[in-house]
């Protein structure tokens, strides 16, 4: 009978030499009584870690996942709100800016689906903004405008 | 979902509103806010956003401020101060504020004396005054009224 041996694993970045001693002095700090800045840095770096452990494919449903959630919950703790500002404000909305042009594809298929107002988040990703002054504030218009320019862009199918 | 289950649902943001002191006039719709609805307007979303996404009356500051608003509202008329009491000669806006002057909501009253809100892009709802004092909006500062139209 033969055995065949486990498929070699892709290198990730657990085995970057410099993150893993970067993890260890942290870690290290931490114990020694560190600041809430360093334990906040810790964590991060933590779910950067697992995040990069995963296979690129996991990687792509782990972001849907999370913008899902996020989108979830800024609806939830908005729905009732007029302040353009406000809406743009709440921690979910600004963890969905802090996803960066990977949230690009994401806002503008929930934009399709769902509405929204994703204008302030895809303003203030992509720098851009393909709506004309005299449709701001006509939100029908300014759907059709960021989604005719997702669709320029590739992010969004036709 | 049933207005009785939506008041329910909404009794954090607007602990005040009751089935007793509230009506649904109209469904889900994000095309305007309450802002734009106090000034009968259904076709934009007012807000004075720094980003400079949403419509703002012209030739108005473009800053979240009481005085910003009622400038707004000045140009459809409502330039005197006033109060909620139900005057047949005048039309009244509503203009709410949270806990540090900052514009939240907009209503407009009615024949009735009730009050026409739209909330956020949700429903459309008539209330009795103070039905929308809560969390969410904070308390009115300032109403403003036009002759009857």
């Amino acid at each position: 009978m033969t055995t065949s041996s486990p498929a070699p694993r892709a290198p990730t970045i657990r085995d970057t030499p410099t993150l893993v001693l970067s993890a260890n002095l942290l870690l290290a700090v931490t114990a020694m009584g560190a600041s809430a800045q360093s334990v906040q840095l810790q964590r991060q770096l933590d779910d950067l870690t697992d995040y990069y452990a995963l296979p690129a494919s996991n990687r792509r449903d782990h972001r849907r996942d999370r913008f899902r959630s996020l989108a979830q919950q800024w609806r939830a703790e908005t729905q009732w709100l007029s302040s353009t500002t406000a809406i743009a404000m709440n921690p979910a909305y600004q963890a969905i800016i802090g996803m960066g042009a990977e949230a690009l594809p994401l806002i503008l298929e929930d934009l399709r689906q769902n509405s929204g107002h994703w204008y302030w988040a895809l303003k203030a990703i992509s720098n851009e903004d393909p709506v004309v002054p005299r449709d701001r504030g006509s939100v029908k218009k300014m759907k059709s405008a960021w989604l005719r320019w997702g669709e320029t862009k590739g992010l969004v199918r036709a | 979902m049933k207005f009785q289950d939506l008041v329910r649902a909404m009794q954090v943001p607007f602990p005040n509103l009751t089935e007793a002191n509230s009506r649904p006039t109209s469904p889900y719709d994000e095309g305007y806010n309450c802002i734009a609805w106090a000034a009968e307007d259904t076709y934009y979303w007012w807000w004075p956003d720094p980003m400079g996404q949403h419509y703002w009356p012209p030739g108005v500051q473009r800053e979240e401020t009481i005085e910003a608003f009622v400038q707004a509202y000045g140009l459809r008329g409502y330039s005197e101060r006033s109060d909620a009491t139900l005057e047949r000669s005048k039309q009244k806006i509503a203009i709410y504020a949270d806990g540090n002057d900052k514009p939240t909501h907009a209503a407009r009253q009615l024949h009735d004396g009730w009050w026409a809100s739209k909330l956020g892009p949700q429903i459309d709802i008539e209330h009795e005054f103070g039905a929308l004092d809560g969390p969410a909006y904070g308390t009115v500062a300032v109403i403003l009224a036009r002759p009857s139209r």
